[in-house]
């Protein structure tokens, strides 16, 4: 405030001097150069490497469902450096407890698919044990026709929102973020559908996006509901 | 007895270059360097362990990565008594936690049960009161989990989640009596910055008993080995509880609730549910049983480890070796730390070192001969003025939680 008075009183009286003026208040003037320095050091940042490792590929069901539920809150490492040698009963305790304690969006069906994978790649059990195959049944959900799709339930039984918000970024861009770069893109929904069935990578940073496990309906009416943000 | 030390540190260099060599047989030289010598013994479902390079971290053992966990190698604790803050072990639960921390915009809020909630700056923490130091070991709890047996779920690791630091801050106290505690006060509980990817996650909370949180003990640091925290070990302000296990330590510390009541409800399952032991007298249950009751795990128990030699290196009984190494337990004193270099059948009393305070490591040293050659087993064991005792036999409990079995080192000598 004592500035501004300062710099309004120099500027009624001569313009070459105040400028003058203003030109050595700036130089000189320590709380200003303070203030600056000090928004420059509070701030501190880290950038975080992204995971190499990655989940055993694998003809089971469980396999791509891992892929999309599990790496919602946690890189595949967790998975990949347990005890070897864990049976199925085992695995499918381990990832229960991710859905009973942490509140993993996984339904029953999801639980006993992915320990049945997991017990297959990286424990006891084989890809043909009858336990195995029964486990691994695990239907991909296809609506009624012309059943009406609800998205909320969509967006929250596939971890969805987990990855993304409407409004910011979370480990995946925010809806209104990809609404936005599609604005003007006629193949936007056939663009969107191929990329929530399939994944991929590269388009938003490294961080890879897993297929996920929803049939064209679905997922067509996830890309409608993200392009409308 | 430096000639003897560096003796031991050419040997084990040597056989780590061997088994590097070995290793790097039809796999590139970069990629045997890479996974070299880490997995110190914890066998893994998906392989070894690598080398990875955090920020502000020299390059350390990885856990997992998303949220970060990082495991310091079992060398860095012969380097020095005091642990340095680029080879400290990281360790998060929520993989929703911030990169990037404005001062001007951190506030540690102080609510619930008090006369007057508080919003303060790290600047006016750090006025309140004078700052005090204490060096203390933080030791993960499920530390040298990968060494169960049976084997447990959970992070596998090895001896490397712990480290001893000296931490500056001020009394919690200060702030609790700042705010004035209600005298119907029973619980504090701590949270960070850090949270729950998804909303049905509980939060990371942890709470101490009012007794203990009006106790001289526990800090509010934001100093770790005279430096400001590494941002992967809670930048700007950590708790410090110490002689506890390093669940309680929250990182990036910015709210502390005072409860009159029992602290219940979904965001208190890490203190609840998780970080449970079985509530007898070993703490342990036979595995495939559960115990009746359980209890949060709370205090370190007597822990002791030799950190110049390690398993496999190649001795000679040419000459006296002074082994060397650490203790520590819950803040009682150690008392007395025991080397036995015929496999326990007799026992040697070590000469202990300065001591940094009692939560810290404390360093012992004696020096040994082996008279005969061939395979010798190395052991360490302490105990403490409680009349803890470290255990022959590590006990079990499904988390993997508080090993403290006396350690032995497999050796050669010729």
């Amino acid at each position: 405030m004592s500035n501004n008075k300062s710099l309004t009183t120099l500027l009624s009286s001569s313009f070459i001097g105040s400028l003058l003026t203003i030109v050595v208040l700036a130089g000189i003037s320590p709380p200003v150069s303070q203030a600056y320095a000090a928004v420059e050091t509070t701030i501190k940042k880290i950038t975080l490497p992204a995971s190499t490792i990655t989940l055993p590929k694998s003809t089971l069901p469980g396999y791509n469902l891992a892929l999309q539920k599990c790496t919602i809150c946690h890189s595949v490492d967790y998975i990949h450096h347990q005890p070897p040698g864990m049976d199925q009963k085992a695995w499918t305790s381990a990832v229960l407890k991710m859905q009973h304690s942490y509140g993993a969006p996984l339904s029953e069906s999801d639980i006993n698919s992915i320990g049945a994978y997991l017990s297959v790649v990286y424990g006891s059990a084989k890809a043909d044990d009858p336990t195995i195959i029964s486990a691994s049944q695990s239907p991909i959900s296809t609506p009624a026709s012309g059943e009406a799709l609800d998205v909320q339930v969509l967006l929250t039984s596939n971890g969805c929102s987990g990855c993304h918000d409407i409004n910011k970024t979370i480990v995946g861009p925010a809806f209104k973020a990809i609404a936005k770069k599609y604005k003007s893109d006629t193949g936007a929904i056939s663009k969107l559908v191929v990329s929530i069935r399939n994944g991929g990578t590269g388009k938003w940073g490294n961080m890879a996006m897993p297929p996920m496990n929803v049939n064209e309906k679905q997922a067509q009416a996830l890309a409608e509901f993200i392009l409308q943000q | 007895m430096a000639d003897n030390k560096t003796h031991l540190v050419q040997q084990s260099r040597r056989q780590f270059l061997r088994k590097a060599s070995m290793l790097a047989l039809g796999a590139s030289p970069l990629l045997s360097l890479a996974a070299t010598d880490n997995n110190e013994g914890v066998s893994l479902a998906g392989g070894m362990r690598p080398l990875v390079k955090y920020p502000g971290k020299r390059d350390l053992i990885l856990v997992h990565s998303r949220p970060p966990h990082l495991e310091t190698p079992f060398s860095v604790f012969n380097e020095s008594l005091i642990t340095p803050n680029d080879a400290f072990y990281v360790r998060y639960h929520l993989a929703n936690f911030p990169t990037e921390i404005d001062l001007k915009k951190y506030k540690l809020n102080i609510n619930g049960a008090v006369n007057k909630t508080l919003q303060l700056s790290l600047q006016e923490l750090k006025s309140m009161a004078e700052p005090v130091d204490v060096v203390a070991v933080n030791q993960c709890s499920g530390n040298s989990r990968g060494y169960s047996s049976p084997r447990v779920f959970g992070a596998q690791l090895s001896n490397g989640a712990m480290g001893n630091a000296r931490w500056t801050g001020i009394p919690l106290r200060t702030v609790l009596e700042k705010a004035g505690v209600s005298p119907e006060a029973m619980y504090v509980t701590f949270n960070g910055l850090d949270k729950p990817v998804l909303p049905t996650t509980p939060d990371f909370i942890k709470a101490l008993n009012i007794e203990h949180a009006l106790s001289p003990e526990p800090l509010l640091a934001w100093g770790m080995n005279g430096e400001d925290l590494p941002f992967l070990n809670g930048y700007p302000l950590k708790l410090i509880v110490p002689g506890y296990f390093g669940t309680y330590w929250v990182k990036h510390l910015s709210e502390i609730t005072v409860l009159d009541t029992e602290f219940t409800g979904q965001d208190s399952y890490f203190m609840n549910t998780a970080y449970q032991l079985p509530d007898n007298d070993c703490l342990c249950v036979t595995p495939g049983s559960t115990a009746e009751k359980n209890r949060p795990i709370s205090t370190l128990p007597v822990r002791s480890f030799i950190t110049n030699i390690s398993a496999d290196d190649t001795l000679s009984s040419a000459k006296p070796i002074e082994l060397e190494g650490i203790a520590f337990d819950d803040g009682s004193g150690i008392k007395n730390v025991d080397i036995s270099i015929d496999g326990g059948l007799t026992w040697l009393t070590s000469t202990l070192g300065e001591s940094l305070g009692r939560f810290s490591f404390l360093p012992w040293k004696l020096t040994v001969s082996f008279a005969q050659k061939g395979k010798a087993t190395v052991m360490v064991r302490a105990s403490n003025n409680n009349g803890e005792v470290q255990p022959l036999r590590a006990s079990w409990n499904h988390g993997g939680y508080r090993r403290h079995a006396i350690e032995s080192v497999a050796i050669n000598v010729i």
